[in-house]
């Protein structure tokens, strides 16, 4: 009797482990497709991929930064091609789904996100806008910063604003490939809590840093 | 026995472990209209099985999960769609049709007639405070920047806008729904006023040039609709330098952001460039201003949301001008002028419905002393001194039937009491206009949308009603094209200052007809216009024994038998995106008009209706240089002018001519020197602009003698004007607000 209380909670707990590492598989095959997405429509089927794992597993709030990550992808890659029309719609995306995610867990992550969807906003029209979401995208920066300091992600996008923003405006490449290093460093050290916890960032760091003249 | 019982549940369970996962492949078409669609969610509910549809609309995916399922399809364009279906162990296909979804962003809306500047979603957005404050010539003013917009004529000796053939009081200008009575600056005959408000206390306008909604009443020809700010994103500080004023603000935000307040006060004197510069008008008291400003804006905690803005300001100026008589050498007006203005408003959802209610008060006084100048003695002659005290009250309640559509009505009261005093004559002039008005937005599809209206009104002072219905339809020809049609039915009192007998009138009307071709892409818009616009019942008056030293003709309305007609065709192209880092506008408008009414004796092509009108403008900022630089330009054909008098009851045209064409190039420059430098305290803003840079010698029109044998040209009060200044706000980077008060 013993033996077959033992063999069914082994089977039990079989099971659950199973159950367990089926959406620790998938989330991780999942996650392992952010660096191979290139394309608006790669970015778009993943967030879909995410949204599918987000609807069943409530309570979790990394399927939902996920979905709201690949459309804030998504959304960099219009900015960058100039489709500033479809940004709105986009960015409203994101922040549906990063709504879900905070309101499971608050955390720098999140609010990077968020800051990330306020610059998509302010793209849409900066002019127009730069008072908005300008300022609200940097208040977002600054309170992620001050809540998780050592955050490669966060060093990350600074690195970019800065490498992006012409030198009259404050910025340069060559600071920005400065900081770019200071992110790199922060991956090489920084560790995620789980294996389902944000780690995307490294390649671009480096890609930029390649980008410089030697 | 019991081993092998164990044996067999674990082969048991293994064998169903295999089972379970065997993949079976599902997969289908996505379409709409036969058409695949993209990007298609397809899911297989509560699990993670699922796919994306590719360009084709098909999508594909394998899942090992058995029995009945339910399979979605969501995006964000079309209805969800949930079809439930039996797996076994054979694959299967599934195609679906889906529904398009009814939206904001890709419904038509009726455009017909009007023009939104504000930043909403659309990619037709025009004059935004931004574009007015770098919009060479138009002087930092929402009126001015509007001349640079199809349909609206180029008047530079009064102040309003004259839309399409009507006379500048046909256009009504509102403040979040309330009408303002007085917003344009007292000003002496020949010199237009200015726009009383700031431009950065609205963050977007709707110029409507006809056709517009039966929530708006007694224009004849447009409205302008503006939308003050809601909370400021900061606290601040602002001030402003310059030759010709001093100013300064600020603006403070709660610590829980759900309240501001703040306060402005300025004072503008032109003394100083008339030493400069060669004026064509002689100013014995240059123009001086002094005005404040408050606000308070509050969001309650049921979410409603209060906003008041108050301001009062004064004004003098003195003009000399060679007298037309030959028994005096001068003749001399002297302005003093006074204004209120308080405006309130609320505005609340509940549930499904929103109220929308506003009050506004205001006082405007107006005293003008004529006087005529011989061998250097002052003759006081005449005294006009004019106060009008106004309340006005609205209430809109809307409700929502679906994404784009929408039931509204309310009612509106307009209550007028004006105190003339020239001379011997006493006036009051009472009038109560209360309104009613019903409207709705009917949204059929995201290709085919209607709105259809009614408003009623009825004058104390006239005792009569009327009833105007309104209706427009507006139609997607194609993804980029849309095109609509307006109809409608205007009414207006008499303006007060024609009313001068006790003669019975009636109100004036118009019809709108409005057909538009609209096409608009990233960056870019191409809007064409055709309109035909009839008046009826337009008042007749006749010249009452006109001062006999002053050009100011005094005219008293007797009858509504006057009409007319005006049509035309209007061209906007707008282009943001052919060439880095400039955009522009071009807009021509074709305008023939003729009217009888006031003291014309028979139709005429009023003396406000020039026939051609281009105007053209440009914006390049140079990121480098941290500068924009601006230029416009308007061309106006020669408008018609005459002398008309009253003789023996009987008006006659005694002269007539035609103005020489139109032509302004201005242009403007705006320096950030602080422009990205993120720890800067304090952000600055220089300006330098030049309107009319070649100099034209610009006609508006021609006075004449009381016996018709001399006149003497209405020019501008200067040819060229320079204007130079800076403008810091501490506290926040606040590069919009201070390209202000660009004279």
């Amino acid at each position: 009797m013993r033996k077959q209380i033992l063999s069914f909670t082994l089977v039990l707990f079989s099971l659950l482990s199973f159950a367990q590492s089926t959406y620790e598989k998938v989330m991780k095959e999942k996650i392992g497709k952010i660096e191979t997405c290139k394309t608006t429509e790669d970015f778009q089927v993943l967030a879909n991929d995410f949204q599918r794992i987000a609807d069943k597993e409530k309570g979790k709030w990394q399927p939902n930064y996920y979905a709201a990550f690949s459309y804030i992808q998504k959304g960099r890659i219009l900015m960058r091609e100039n489709k500033v029309q479809g940004l709105d719609e986009v960015a409203d995306q994101a922040q549906k789904y990063l709504d879900d995610a905070q309101n499971v867990d608050k955390n720098a992550e999140t609010q990077l996100l968020q800051k990330m969807i306020y610059s998509l906003k302010m793209m849409v029209n900066p002019m127009e806008r730069y008072m908005t979401y300008g300022t609200k995208a940097t208040e977002q920066f600054n309170s992620a910063e001050k809540l998780d300091p050592n955050n490669p992600r966060i060093a990350l996008i600074k690195a970019e604003d800065v490498y992006f923003t012409p030198e009259q405006y404050g910025g340069s490449k060559e600071k920005g490939i400065e900081l770019f290093k200071q992110a790199l460093e922060k991956f090489n050290s920084y560790k995620t809590k789980t294996d389902l916890d944000p780690n995307w960032g490294k390649s671009e760091a480096e890609y930029f840093i390649n980008q410089a003249p030697k | 026995m019991k081993i092998k019982f164990h044996k067999i549940t674990f082969t048991l369970f293994f064998f169903s472990f295999i089972l379970n996962f065997a993949q079976v492949k599902i997969s289908g078409k996505v379409t709409f209209k036969n058409k695949g669609i993209a990007e298609v969610n397809v899911t297989l509910k509560d699990t993670y099985d699922g796919a994306t549809t590719d360009a084709e609309g098909n999508f594909s995916f394998e899942t090992s999960e058995k029995g009945a399922q339910k399979l979605t399809f969501s995006h964000i364009k079309y209805y969800e769609i949930e079809k439930e279906i039996n797996i076994d162990d054979k694959d299967q296909t599934v195609n679906v049709d889906v529904k398009e979804q009814i939206n904001e962003i890709d419904a038509v809306v009726v455009s017909a007639g009007s023009i939104e500047a504000s930043d909403k979603k659309r990619a037709t957005a025009l004059l935004t405070p931004i574009d007015i404050y770098t919009t060479a010539g138009a002087d930092g003013q929402i009126s001015s920047a509007l001349n640079y917009l199809p349909g609206v004529q180029k008047v530079g000796e009064t102040e309003g806008l004259f839309v399409r053939g009507g006379t500048g009081t046909e256009s009504k200008i509102f403040m979040d729904g309330s009408l303002i009575n007085n917003y344009f600056s007292s000003s002496v005959p020949g010199i237009a006023g200015r726009d009383r408000f700031n431009t950065s206390l609205f963050k977007g306008n709707v110029f409507s040039s006809g056709g517009y909604s039966a929530l708006y009443g007694q224009a004849l020809s447009g409205a302008l609709m503006l939308e003050s700010v809601d909370l400021p994103d900061q606290s601040s500080y602002d001030f402003g330098v310059s030759p010709i004023f001093l100013s300064g603000g600020f603006q403070k935000l709660g610590d829980n952001k759900n309240y501001s307040y703040g306060a402005t006060a300025g004072y503008s004197n032109l003394n100083l460039m008339q030493k400069i510069f060669n004026f064509n008008t002689d100013f014995i008291d240059a123009p001086q201003g002094f005005n404040g400003d408050m606000n308070f804006r509050l969001k309650t905690k049921s979410g409603g949301f209060i906003k008041y803005y108050g301001m009062f300001d004064t004004n003098t100026m003195g003009v000399k001008t060679e007298s037309l008589e030959p028994n005096y050498d001068f003749a001399l007006v002297k302005l003093k002028g006074k204004n209120t203005y308080h405006n309130l408003s609320f505005k609340q959802k509940f549930g499904k419905y929103l109220l929308n209610a506003g009050t506004s008060y205001s006082f405007n006084q107006s005293d003008l002393k004529f006087s005529t100048e011989t061998n250097n003695v002052e003759d006081v002659e005449s005294k006009v001194s004019n106060d009008g005290n106004y309340i006005n009250f609205k209430a809109v309640v809307d409700r929502k039937i679906n994404k784009i559509s929408a039931l509204r009505g309310g009612f509106e009261l307009n209550y007028a009491n004006e105190k003339l005093n020239f001379g011997e004559i006493n006036k009051n002039y009472r009038d109560l206009i209360s309104s009613a008005f019903m409207e709705t937005d009917l949204g059929f599809s995201n290709h085919l949308s209607a709105k259809i209206g009614v408003r009623a009104e009825n004058s104390s002072y006239l005792n009569k009603t009327n009833i105007a219905p309104r209706f427009a339809l507006a139609y997607r020809l194609a993804k980029d094209w849309t095109t609509s049609f307006a109809y409608g039915l205007f009414f207006q009192n008499p303006e007060s200052k024609y009313i001068n007998s006790s003669a019975k009138l009636d109100f004036q009307q118009s019809q709108h007809f409005i057909f538009q071709v609209q096409r608009s892409t990233e960056g870019r818009s191409l809007r064409f216009e055709a309109f035909y616009k009839k008046y009826d019942e337009l008042i007749k008056t006749q010249n009452i024994v006109p001062n006999a030293d002053q050009n100011q003709q005094v005219q008293t309305a007797f009858n509504n038998n006057g009409n007319g007609f005006a049509k035309g065709l209007e061209l906007f192209w707008r282009d943001k995106k052919t060439f880095e880092n400039i955009d522009y506008w071009i807009s021509y408008s074709f305008l023939d008009s003729k009217r009888d009414f006031l003291n014309y004796p028979f139709n005429l092509k009023p003396n406000f209706a020039s026939e051609h009108t281009i105007s053209a403008v440009a914006k390049r900022f140079i990121p480098k240089w941290k500068t924009g630089i601006n230029l416009s330009y308007t061309y106006a054909k020669g408008r018609p002018y005459y002398d008309i008098i009253t003789q023996n009851d009987i008006n006659i045209i005694r002269n007539e001519g035609k103005l020489k064409d139109y032509n302004a190039l201005n242009l403007s420059f705006n320096y950030l020197p602080n422009l990205g430098k993120k720890d800067a305290k304090a952000f600055t803003i220089f300006v330098l602009s030049v309107s009319n840079v070649l100099g034209n010698k610009n006609i508006y029109g021609y006075n004449f003698s009381q016996n018709g044998n001399r006149s003497s040209a209405v020019v501008p009060p200067v040819n060229t004007f320079v204007f130079v200044g800076m403008f810091i706000s501490f506290g926040v980077d606040k590069t919009q607000d201070a390209i202000n008060n660009n004279l």
